[in-house]
């Protein structure tokens, strides 16, 4: 809308000449012109919810949400002592420490697999691939039921036991499983595409130097998709700490907190029970970790860049 | 000699393909789990030990109840006007900026540009309780635009724009603006229609994650004729029966636009996403 506007005033402004101070104005501020509309939804909507988040975490607030009074470190100290919350953040801890090694190690050994264009292969390709356009939401009831103890086909294919999604010690497992497939489409492409854009000169060179297939891809290959690599565990890592969706669908943080998460308790003590302090709290808990994830990848991405 | 060569290759071939296979059919299994369960009936739910495949695959009873137990056509609709509110506004806002990083020289440009990449920092789900407050006093809970608004930011598509952007010929902007063209006609006439294949590949990422997020419209629709069809899926399970064939309908019904959508312009998207990976 702005931007039309300024658009607009340019070429009127041509018309007289461009030399009037009209013009001058209009094509000083014209670029911020174009950036606002952008720069408004992102101060709105994750900015301002962003410093409204930690000042929220060091106050009393009401049900209303308004700030009453500062407290300083009190929530935070009152969320320490809080068992739910060191089993929630053990839970995500878990759950991340977990997922993103299985999902590297499958979707690696797949797209390397897959990187000759072979007989059949693309149709593997398509089928692996399409499973990431798949929603969380269809995803997680369909596990629900397939791993269901008595109506599903799982355990009794494979002749388990296990309650799964019922019992206190599998059902972070379940969890596991779910998100770690819902990664696979998108880390496989990924994975995909960075081996099929490893130079065929380099890995032939080596197997004439007479390397193995498996030297070939430790000590050739998997150097050569670093990069990509980083970015998967980066990203996969962020998911993984903010698993939520699953936990709602299948088990609401249970049986007796085992699957609570982060987010998920942030979720429940801020729009189920109105507590927007505490709500905060663990949600800046939860950003710092992001944070301290991301600061990692940062640093690990620059000694790479060291090492070259 | 060449002959057992030939065998040798072929051998490894089936090999290969056994290998794939092997590892495939897991990763897709529940996909097909959910969709030959769609055919069950509730009869044949009950039955033990659980069958994979259903009696009848002309049994579309459950996809009938996908539609009559819940308005499921009501959250179609809300999820394709939501999807479509997100994709426009998004891309729109994203080619605006992008255009001014790619093509113009102001003093705050550095600063601003780190300002809006900085919001793939913060992950949004750290941001539903206080974005919950703020849509809810601006009166948008239950609206298209209240699901919508808090995605409109997109900065990794600025990102991708300005990065085609930069790479567009030089010489278009000049030759346009010989011809008396504005920056407005230029970047919507001449620009994007140049970066077209970056524009629809943005806009099916956007499509597709907009179409599957659940956490946001669940939080912000409580009435009955708002959810989405993510939240309203999960609605399916009846309080006093688990209707699992109408359940993995009603999983499939939704799988549906973002999967055909995905598989129409995959090599695209492929392409995109690598180009993506290496700049970051």
């Amino acid at each position: 809308m702005f931007a039309g506007d300024a658009g607009m005033q340019t070429v009127t402004a041509k018309k007289d000449n461009g030399k009037t101070s009209m013009a001058r104005a209009g094509r000083l501020i014209k670029p911020y012109l174009f950036i606002l509309p952008i720069l408004v939804f992102a101060a709105g909507f994750v900015y301002y919810p962003f410093f409204k988040t930690f000042l929220y975490s060091f106050s009393t607030v009401n049900v209303m949400g308004e700030i009453t009074s500062f407290t300083g470190l009190d929530n935070y100290r009152y969320l320490f002592s809080r068992r739910e919350f060191g089993t929630a953040v053990s839970n995500t801890l878990r759950l991340t420490a977990m997922n993103v090694p299985l999902t590297m190690f499958f979707t690696l050994l797949l797209g390397r697999l897959l990187k000759e264009k072979r007989f059949l292969g693309g149709l593997f390709e398509t089928m692996i691939a399409a499973t990431m356009a798949v929603s969380m939401g269809s995803a997680a009831l369909t596990f629900r039921v397939m791993l269901n103890p008595t109506v599903g086909w799982i355990n009794s294919a494979l002749g388990l036991g296990v309650r799964w999604y019922e019992d206190r010690n599998t059902a972070l497992y379940g969890i596991l499983l779910l998100t770690v497939w819902m990664g696979i489409g998108f880390n496989f492409l990924l994975f995909l595409a960075a081996f099929r854009n490893v130079d065929r000169d380099v890995t032939d060179q080596a197997r004439l130097d007479g390397a193995g297939p498996v030297r070939v891809f430790l000590s050739v290959e998997l150097p050569l998709v670093s990069p990509t690599l980083l970015y998967a565990v980066c990203t996969n890592t962020i998911l993984a700490l903010m698993t939520s969706g699953p936990i709602m669908i299948l088990t609401r943080g249970g049986p007796s907190w085992s699957t609570t998460t982060l987010i998920y308790l942030m979720y429940t003590t801020g729009y189920g029970s109105g507590n927007y302090a505490m709500a905060a709290c663990v949600a800046a808990v939860t950003f710092l970790l992001t944070l301290a994830f991301t600061l990692a990848g940062l640093w690990a991405d620059g000694k790479r860049g060291d090492a070259r | 000699m060449k002959a057992q060569h030939g065998i040798r290759k072929k051998a490894r071939l089936a090999l290969w393909c056994a290998v794939c296979f092997c590892l495939a059919v897991p990763v897709v299994f529940p996909v097909m789990y959910a969709f030959l369960g769609s055919f069950r009936t509730a009869g044949e739910f009950s039955r033990l030990p659980p069958a994979l495949f259903p009696d009848s695959f002309l049994n579309f009873d459950s996809y009938v109840q996908v539609f009559t137990r819940v308005p499921m056509a009501r959250y179609f609709l809300n999820s394709l006007g939501t999807t479509a509110l997100v994709c426009a506004v998004k891309i729109c806002l994203s080619i605006l900026a992008a255009y001014a990083f790619a093509f113009f020289e102001f003093r705050l440009k550095d600063l601003l540009f780190v300002v809006i990449l900085g919001t793939m920092m913060l992950p949004a789900d750290t941001l539903i309780i206080t974005n919950y407050r703020t849509v809810s006093r601006m009166g948008l809970t239950n609206t298209w635009l209240g699901v919508a608004i808090v995605s409109f930011a997109g900065a990794s598509q600025m990102f991708m724009l300005r990065q085609a952007f930069v790479q567009a010929p030089r010489a278009l902007r000049d030759a346009a603006f010989m011809d008396g063209c504005g920056d407005m006609r230029f970047l919507w006439r001449i620009l994007v229609p140049v970066c077209r294949p970056v524009v629809i590949t943005l806009l099916m990422q956007a499509f597709v994650a907009q179409w599957n997020a659940y956490l946001w419209p669940l939080m912000v629709t409580d009435s009955d004729a708002m959810r989405t069809v993510q939240v309203g899926i999960t609605m399916l399970t009846g309080a006093e029966d688990a209707n699992y064939q109408v359940v993995l309908a009603g999983a499939c019904a939704a799988m549906v636009p973002p999967v055909v959508l995905f598989i129409t312009v995959r090599n695209r998207l492929t392409a995109s996403m690598t180009r993506g990976a290496v700049s970051d």
